[in-house]
C-alpha cells in the first residue's frame, strides 16, 4: 500500500501537458492527496525511527519479548527462542530466570560463587525461587480444584432431592383410586384373562390349568 | 543411558530394559547406531567442556531431559558440575528434579540407584538433595490466575 501510495503521488513533470499534475494543489481533491502523501512522508519517518539501529543477529527475543520480561537475565533457549518464563515438565530450564535482581538475590549470587557447603538450605531456596516459579513436585502437586467441582456438584444434587421430598410432599396431589393393592390385582386378573403377551410377555407365565404363576 | 550393573536391579527393571541389545543401540538419527557408551561420552564431553556457560548447560540438558531415557549417572555428575563451574546451585537442582522425573513409573527402584551412585558427588560440591531441601512435596501454592 505504501508502495502504491508512492508510486501514485510522483511528481508528473516530465509528461505531456494535460496530464501533468501540479506540486502544490488548489482543488479540494488536490488538497486531499496532498495531504495524505504528507501523511505518509510522516507515517514512514515514525516507523523507520522506530526499527532498533543495531539489531542483534541471531538474538533469541525480539525487541518486543525483551520489553515483556523487564530486568530478568535470559539464560537459556527454553522451548522455542521465546524469552518467556513457564514451569514445564517437559522443559525444566526455562529460558530466563524468574524474578528480577534486587539486592539480596545479588548478595547471595555473590556468595553463590564460593564453597556451597557454606549456603545454608534458606539461602539455597532463595536462590531456587530466585530463578524458578515452582519446583517440579509443585507443578504436578496440581491444585486441588477438583474438590470444588466435586462440592459443588453434589450441592446442587442435593438441592435437588430436597426439592423432591417437598415437591411430593406439599404440591402432588394424592394417587388415584386404582393405584391400591385391590385395584392393581383387578387390574392384573383383567391382563390374565384377556392373555395379554400369550408367548413370551405376561400370559406366558401365568399356568392356566393350575391358576397359579409357573415357575 | 541407564546401564544396569547390579543383577537384582536388572531382575526388578526387567519391564523397562530387556538386555543390552535394546540398550546398545540408543540413537539411530541419520543411519549411523550410537551405542550407550558412546551417548554417555558424548554428552559427558558435553557437560565438561572448560568454557561451557548456562545458555549451552541449559539447552543441553533440556535437551537430554526431552529425549525418552534416563540420563545415567555419569551424566548427571557432569551436569552437577558444569553448574558448579557456572556458579548456579538453582540449576542444579532444577537438574536433578528434571533427571527424579525422568525416572517415571519406576522412581522407586531408580531413584535411589541414581541417588546411590551421584552421593559422592552432591557430598563434594555440597549440593542438598531434592529430599534434604524439602522439595520433594510440594512447598508452596501458586494463587490461580483467575483469583488475583
Amino acid at each position: 500500500m505504501v508502495f502504491f501510495r508512492k508510486w501514485q503521488h510522483r511528481p508528473y513533470t516530465h509528461v505531456a501537458a494535460f496530464h501533468s499534475r501540479p506540486l502544490f494543489a488548489t482543488s479540494r481533491s488536490g488538497i486531499v492527496t496532498m495531504a495524505l502523501r504528507l501523511i505518509n512522508h510522516a507515517l514512514r519517518r515514525q516507523l523507520a525511527a522506530q526499527l532498533p539501529r543495531n539489531a542483534q543477529v541471531g538474538s533469541v527475543a525480539s525487541v518486543h519479548t525483551l520489553d515483556k520480561i523487564g530486568k530478568r537475565e535470559v539464560v537459556g533457549y527454553g522451548w522455542n527462542g521465546t524469552a518467556s518464563y513457564a514451569d514445564r515438565v517437559d522443559y525444566p530450564l526455562p529460558p530466563i530466570r524468574f524474578r528480577e535482581p534486587n539486592n539480596e538475590i545479588n548478595a547471595l549470587r555473590v556468595k553463590e560463587q564460593g564453597d556451597w557447603k557454606k549456603l545454608s538450605p534458606q539461602e539455597i531456596k532463595a536462590l531456587y525461587r530466585a530463578s524458578f516459579c515452582q519446583t517440579i513436585a509443585e507443578v504436578q502437586a496440581g491444585t486441588g480444584e477438583w474438590k470444588m467441582h466435586l462440592g459443588i456438584g453434589l450441592l446442587f444434587t442435593s438441592a435437588a432431592i430436597w426439592i423432591a421430598i417437598l415437591m411430593n410432599l406439599f404440591v402432588y396431589d394424592e394417587l388415584p383410586v386404582t393405584f391400591d393393592e385391590e385395584h392393581q390385582k383387578a387390574q392384573l386378573k383383567r391382563m390374565l384373562d384377556l392373555e395379554v403377551n400369550p408367548i413370551t410377555g405376561l400370559s406366558s407365565k401365568w399356568d392356566y390349568e393350575n391358576n397359579k404363576w409357573k415357575n | 543411558m541407564l546401564r544396569i550393573t547390579a543383577g537384582k536391579l536388572a531382575n526388578a527393571l526387567r519391564g523397562t530394559v530387556s538386555g543390552t541389545s535394546r540398550v546398545a543401540a540408543v540413537r539411530c538419527l541419520h543411519g549411523t547406531e550410537e551405542s550407550a557408551e558412546e551417548f554417555d561420552k558424548r554428552y559427558e564431553k558435553y557437560f565438561s567442556r572448560e568454557g561451557i556457560d548456562g545458555w549451552e548447560i541449559r539447552k543441553g540438558m533440556n535437551d537430554l531431559l526431552g529425549m525418552d531415557l534416563v540420563p545415567s549417572p555419569k551424566i548427571i555428575e557432569a551436569g552437577l558440575r558444569a553448574a558448579r563451574r557456572v556458579n548456579d546451585i538453582a540449576l542444579a537442582i532444577r537438574w536433578l528434579e528434571g533427571c527424579k522425573d525422568k525416572c517415571g513409573d519406576h522412581q522407586a527402584t531408580l531413584y535411589p540407584f541414581l541417588l546411590e551412585k551421584i552421593s559422592p558427588t552432591l557430598k563434594e560440591l555440597g549440593v542438598p538433595t531434592i529430599e534434604e531441601l524439602g522439595y520433594d512435596k510440594p512447598e508452596l501454592a501458586l494463587k490461580s490466575v483467575y483469583d488475583l
